[in-house]
């Protein structure tokens, strides 16, 4: 069965998925997931920000400053064990709604 | 350049949040904006676009200060409350009040300790001993949680914090009590005792416990510094 919330879960996966290979700060997360999604998914800034701080508000994100060799301060991002735990369903949902779309396409197709 | 931390407080002023937050969240956007209109700049847009671009970022500034106060004052603040404080907190007491248990049952008794002149106080050194341990280990889990800086230490010193609460408790209810069944219970004598003797079952069991989460809160910060590296 498909969750509801399953629409606003699409930025969550992506973040996550993004996470999961390693820490990262806004800008450089929002700049990975235009990449590996070649353009299909672009976080502005205010789209991304509010969704980084509830997703950290409910445990699955941690930020932490931290001081770039250039001396930069940036919040960086990574996964806590709840978000990491959160990844697997989520995926699971998206593949059953993407499932569910192509079966569906087919159909009216044939 | 434009001053993009000045742009980021203009337009989420009023965004009610703590000061310190607040402050966090312009210099996180603010640092959004310049990366942002660096790039722009590197990839050979004229300054004028490159600041035009950079601003697309955000159609509504009041639409986002409504985003960023509704995303900092959601999730589940009694679940995480569990997690952060109360699970590790109790677990520090249960397993220290255990391991106290057992070292009396294997002879390892309290011992009389004398002070400032005639003052004495009980301490049990080896359960001392081990409490840096067991603060750790609520520090420990309280931060793998998300906690913060307070939080982890209240977690990791909340075996002695709730003592502390219980016996002062005793006052209040000891006092009630007389009132009610109309004689002396003798609580409050109790509880002096118990105060008097704070300095080996509290003051020192509490701050042995917040060695240890002071310990792990710095063995944190430095991972946290040291992965910054890498991060770039």
């Amino acid at each position: 069965m498909i969750g509801a919330g399953i629409k606003r879960g699409t930025a969550e996966l992506a973040i996550l998925s993004v996470l999961e290979e390693g820490p990262l700060h806004g800008y450089e997360m929002a700049r990975r997931i235009e990449e590996q999604t070649k353009g299909a998914l672009r976080f502005t800034l205010a789209a991304l920000y509010p969704m980084l701080y509830r997703m950290e508000q409910r445990g699955w994100i941690r930020g932490a400053w931290e001081t770039s060799p250039s001396g930069r301060r940036k919040r960086c991002y990574r996964l806590t064990p709840a978000g990491k735990k959160k990844l697997s369903p989520l995926r699971k949902e998206w593949a059953e709604l993407f499932g569910a779309l192509k079966r569906l396409t087919k159909a009216a197709h044939a | 350049m434009p001053d993009w931390r000045e742009i980021v407080s203009k337009g989420l002023s009023g965004l009610k949040l703590g000061a310190g937050e607040k402050e966090e969240v312009h210099a996180e956007l603010a640092a959004h904006l310049e990366e942002s209109y660096e790039v722009f700049c590197k990839e050979g847009l004229p300054e004028k676009e490159a600041v035009h671009r950079t601003f697309e970022q955000v159609a509504d500034w009041q639409d986002l200060r409504r985003e960023i106060f509704i995303a900092k004052r959601s999730g589940h603040p009694m679940q995480k409350r569990v997690q952060q404080l109360w699970t590790p907190g109790f677990l520090t007491m249960a397993l220290s009040m255990i391991f106290l248990v057992t070292l009396q049952g294997l002879g390892f008794q309290a011992r009389v300790v004398s002070w400032n002149g005639p003052r004495t106080t009980l301490l049990n050194l080896p359960w001392l001993l081990s409490l840096p341990f067991f603060g750790a280990l609520g520090a420990y889990l309280s931060s793998r949680a998300g906690g913060s800086r307070r939080t982890v230490l209240l977690a990791s010193t909340f075996p002695a914090l709730a003592l502390t609460g219980a016996f002062l408790s005793m006052f209040p209810i000891g006092f009630a009590m007389e009132r009610i069944i109309g004689r002396r219970v003798g609580f409050s004598i109790v509880a002096t005792t118990l105060l008097r003797d704070g300095i080996g079952w509290l003051l020192v069991p509490g701050a042995a416990l917040l060695a240890g989460g002071v310990l792990v809160n710095l063995l944190f910060s430095g991972r946290t510094s040291s992965q910054s590296t890498a991060v770039g």
